[in-house]
């Protein structure tokens, strides 16, 4: 019995060797084309490699955009991963972040805000909001057949642009025009957790989802359903596992870490007060985190600790160098394109192999004709 | 001088695996040739290397007495072979004839001609009584007739032998005679066809010379009529295989389903279960016999809670079941081995573990406030890895690393971990080798000898004459004819009512509908 558990483990570490093998191998590919494109069109190419791959752990600031980044991309990456498990390919983390910072946005500016339960008040309002906002899709699917995908991605809309709205109208703001809304009172904003960076309360919660996400799926009986759903929903149908429940509870738990997110964004240090269009397309970079975490929730914050540092890299390279931070837009998409085929390390070897071994035939071929 | 030969073929995969060793296949002109063997032995990869799709690493091919080499299909459908694989290659939503001449139409200048494909598609059909209409869409045909579209479109490529890939694994009975009817018809006509199979009493029925397979070996070729199935089966395995297995007498008297005026409507809104009303009593099996596509599979399913039905009662153990759910139906004692173990009967992606305690989540064994109980999941595992004799690394790996019959082990291992009260089956054995077919049999048999009700499906009548105590059978959901399963009932006399050629009246099924 020992013997076959030691084999089973051994073999679990090799296949997550595996992975990492692949995820790296995705990383160092699109960097090499990024450079040959960079190389191509930059005046000083050295110089904005230099400032994208090195330049972020220097300073205590840049370090906190880093570390801020990998918190708020590790929760949408798990909001991601558990309907990835699921197969429910619901978009709607975006929609659920603006709606869960209305919602931690009125508690904060509330009389509530002021005192103590501020923060835990407006993250559990934030959750609510936003497990509502993903549950919608989900039941939609539920009971009427309509399309996730399309259903979630036209929420977002509704959610932007309503944060937009009440933003321009009902909530309190310093001037009339401008797009921000009062700040929130100390009480209501995510204590720092290093001074003079934007590392706050976030990066406390974005550890404990992590694991909270960890134990639901592997260690709950809700876990094992949603994995069965996800793996094959004709068998656990036949096996009595009430597959509707899990796919509606799945989106509607996505949808607490979207919100829950969006109170991470507007209670955090970064911006203390709700302003149109906070999110700068974060919610949506969860899909990359998730797809190359392979939807494992434990390997989600290690891809959003590289993938953050790509994407505040951009940013420092956009501001001091003539390469603009779209250029990340190249990496984002070669990796995508790698993790999700089935390109492995030994097909590129074979690839290699292959073209060596072709090479020759022709003279060979013309060696045979003669 | 043989038409086709295969002398010392070996051929070892990059991975290592020793597929043909030194395998030798003589095809004279004019006859069926089988090649028969267990899943594994070696007759896909021989079939591949005559047409082309793989290259022997030792041995030589002769097509009429001359050296060939094939690089690929295309040289040697040039060389007058076709074949017709197991999974079809055609595009669904072209009409027959399209499928067929794709890739070598008839055209004048760069115009596609029409009328001429259609004409010689019918020509070619008629010519080989292999009837099709040249025009719907293949997507609308069933398997039968798009194996023929799969014939055809070798014919039409003027192929002399034809490579069939298990052919009839797909077909329902009926099928399969007008497969061979067809077969009989090309050999006729000069055509030799190569008939790869494991179901032996068809290989047997329709080919002259057999060769057998066993381990990437060829161990003999025999004529058809020198051999009888229990010989020709010890070939194959390597030892004596008995395909009878013995029954004990059991208490009958119990009745554990009742199913009274069970309807069920498809999707499509066509009865497919139009009243049926019948008992199963605890020690017996009940086997449905039909066609498929004759309400077998809805009847198990309704009985299951899978399906939603129209109308009627079904009762398990005593119990009104016909509103429950499957988790209910379960706990009266319900296990069900479905048609299709890799669509419905596991999560392939999922470890072997976890597929075995699927259906008991809300035990408290496994589950409790809501949380996994790992160890106990994991030595439920072992234990039944042990007493099934699953080849698998160990409870951690994922089912898409076993082969067939053992993916099928873990679906039985796990309808079977306890004794059930009604156990559902719907064929057990579809595309399991002979070692396994066996170990299922045995397994099935045991749950019956220990009081078990058994409903079994199959589309092998000699899996259900071997099993079953009453024979039920099906023609457009009804029950037609019932039979008290004897040693002197015939596959003919079950033929003759699953194809609805003739009923029962009342009076004779009275005795087998108890």
């Amino acid at each position: 019995m020992s013997s076959i558990s030691g084999t089973n483990k051994s073999s679990r570490w090799s296949a997550v060797r595996k992975e990492i093998g692949r995820a790296g191998g995705a990383l160092l590919i699109s960097l090499i084309v990024t450079f040959v494109i960079v190389l191509l069109t930059s005046k000083d190419p050295l110089g904005a490699f230099e400032q994208l791959l090195t330049q972020l752990p220097q300073k205590t600031r840049t370090f906190g955009y880093w570390i801020d980044d990998v918190a708020k991309l590790t929760i949408t990456g798990l909001a991601f991963s558990l309907v990835f498990q699921a197969r429910q390919f619901s978009m709607g983390v975006q929609g659920q972040v603006y709606i869960g910072a209305l919602a931690a946005t009125y508690v904060a500016l509330s009389p509530l805000g002021a005192s103590w339960a501020g923060i835990p008040l407006g993250i559990a309002a934030a959750m609510l909001a936003g497990a509502v906002y993903g549950f919608l899709p989900g039941i939609a699917k539920a009971k009427l057949g309509a399309n996730e995908i399309v259903s979630s991605l036209m929420l977002n809309y509704v959610a932007i642009e309503l944060c937009n709205f009440l933003v321009r109208t009902n909530l309190p703001k310093p001037q009339a025009g401008v797009l921000t809304t009062n700040d929130f009172p100390d009480s209501a904003v995510f204590p720092m957790l290093v001074d003079k960076t934007r590392i706050d309360l976030g990066l406390i919660l974005a550890i404990v989802a992590v694991l909270v996400v960890w134990f639901a799926v592997y260690r709950t009986s809700w876990g094992l359903k949603l994995r069965l759903v996800g793996h094959n929903a004709r068998f656990a149908e036949y096996s009595g596992i009430k597959s509707t429940f899990i796919m509606v509870s799945a989106m509607t738990a996505s949808g607490a870490l979207g919100g829950l997110l969006g109170s991470m964004f507007v209670q955090g240090q970064t911006y203390g007060k709700l302003t149109v269009l906070f999110e700068g397309n974060l919610a949506f970079e969860g899909i990359l985190v998730a797809i190359v975490a392979r939807s494992r929730p434990l390997a989600v914050p290690i891809v959003a600790l590289f993938y953050g540092y790509l994407r505040q890299g951009a940013q420092l390279m956009n501001i001091r160098t003539d390469v603009p931070a779209e250029v990340i837009g190249v990496v984002t998409a070669i990796i995508i394109l790698l993790v999700s085929s089935s390109y492995s390390l030994a097909f590129l070897k074979r690839l290699f192999r292959r073209g060596v071994a072709t090479a020759p035939t022709p003279a060979a071929a013309a060696g045979a004709a003669k | 001088m043989a038409l086709l030969e295969a002398i010392g073929i070996s051929k070892t995969y990059p991975g290592g695996v020793v597929a043909n060793d030194g395998v030798n296949l003589v095809v004279e002109s004019g006859e069926v040739h089988a090649v028969v063997g267990e899943n594994g032995a070696g007759k896909s990869t021989l079939m591949k290397i005559l047409f082309g799709i793989e290259q022997p690493n030792a041995g030589a091919l002769m097509l009429d007495g001359k050296p060939v080499r094939f690089a690929n299909p295309r040289e040697a459908i040039e060389a007058g072979i076709g074949m017709v694989f197991q999974h079809f290659s055609l595009v669904p939503s072209f009409s027959v004839y399209e499928n067929v001449v794709l890739g070598s139409e008839p055209r004048s200048g760069i115009r596609f001609e029409r009328h001429k494909a259609i004409a010689e598609v019918k020509a070619i059909s008629d010519r080989f009584r292999l009837s099709v209409d040249p025009m719907p869409a293949v997507m609308t045909l069933p398997v039968g007739q798009q194996q023929r579209v799969e014939i055809l479109k070798a014919l039409y490529r003027n192929a002399r032998i034809l490579i069939l890939d298990e052919p009839t694994a797909v077909l329902a009975p009926q099928e399969v005679q007008e497969l061979f009817v067809a077969i009989r018809s090309l050999v006729a006509q000069g055509k030799t066809v190569i008939f790869i199979a494991h179901k032996l009493p068809e290989v047997l029925e329709i080919s002259d010379t057999i060769t057998v397979m066993r381990q990437g070996k060829t161990v003999g070729q025999v004529k058809a009529k020198e051999v009888t199935e229990k010989s020709l089966a010890a070939m194959m395995v390597g030892r004596e295989v008995t395909l009878r297995v013995e029954r004990k007498a059991t208490d009958q008297s119990q009745r554990v389903a009742e199913i009274e005026g069970l309807r069920v409507v498809n999707a499509r809104g066509t009865e497919v279960v139009a009243g049926l009303d019948l008992n199963v009593h605890a020690g017996e099996v009940v086997g449905l016999v039909g066609v498929e596509g004759n309400g077998q599979a809805e009847t198990l399913e309704a009985v299951a809670g899978l399906r939603a039905i129209a109308a009627g009662t079904i009762r398990i153990a005593d119990k009104d079941a016909t509103a429950m759910s499957v988790l209910d139906r379960r706990a009266l004692g319900l296990a069900s081995i479905p048609e299709d173990r890799i669509a419905r009967g596991l999560a392939t992606g999922a470890t072997v573990a976890e597929n075995l305690v699927a259906t008991r989540l809300n035990e408290t064994r496994y589950v409790r406030n809501g949380l996994l109980d790992l160890k106990a999941i994991k030595a439920n595992a072992l234990q039944l890895i042990e007493r099934f004799s699953i080849r698998v690394g160990g409870p951690a790996s994922t089912v898409d690393t076993l082969s067939g019959g053992n993916m099928q082990k873990v679906v039985v291992a796990r309808e079977l971990a306890e004794q059930p009260k009604l156990l559902l089956v719907n064929q057990p054995t579809r595309g399991v080798d002979l070692g396994a077919t066996q170990f299922i049999w045995r397994t099935i048999t045991d749950a019956r000898d220990a009081g078990a009700a058994v409903l079994l499906s199959s589309a092998d009548l000699g899996e259900l004459l071997a099993l079953s105590d009453r024979l039920l059978v099906l023609y457009r959901g009804r029950i037609v004819a019932a039979f008290v399963n004897t040693p002197d009932l015939t596959p003919e006399t079950l033929g003759t009512y699953m194809l609805g050629l003739s009923t029962q009246t009342a009076d004779e099924m009275k005795a087998a509908l108890r």
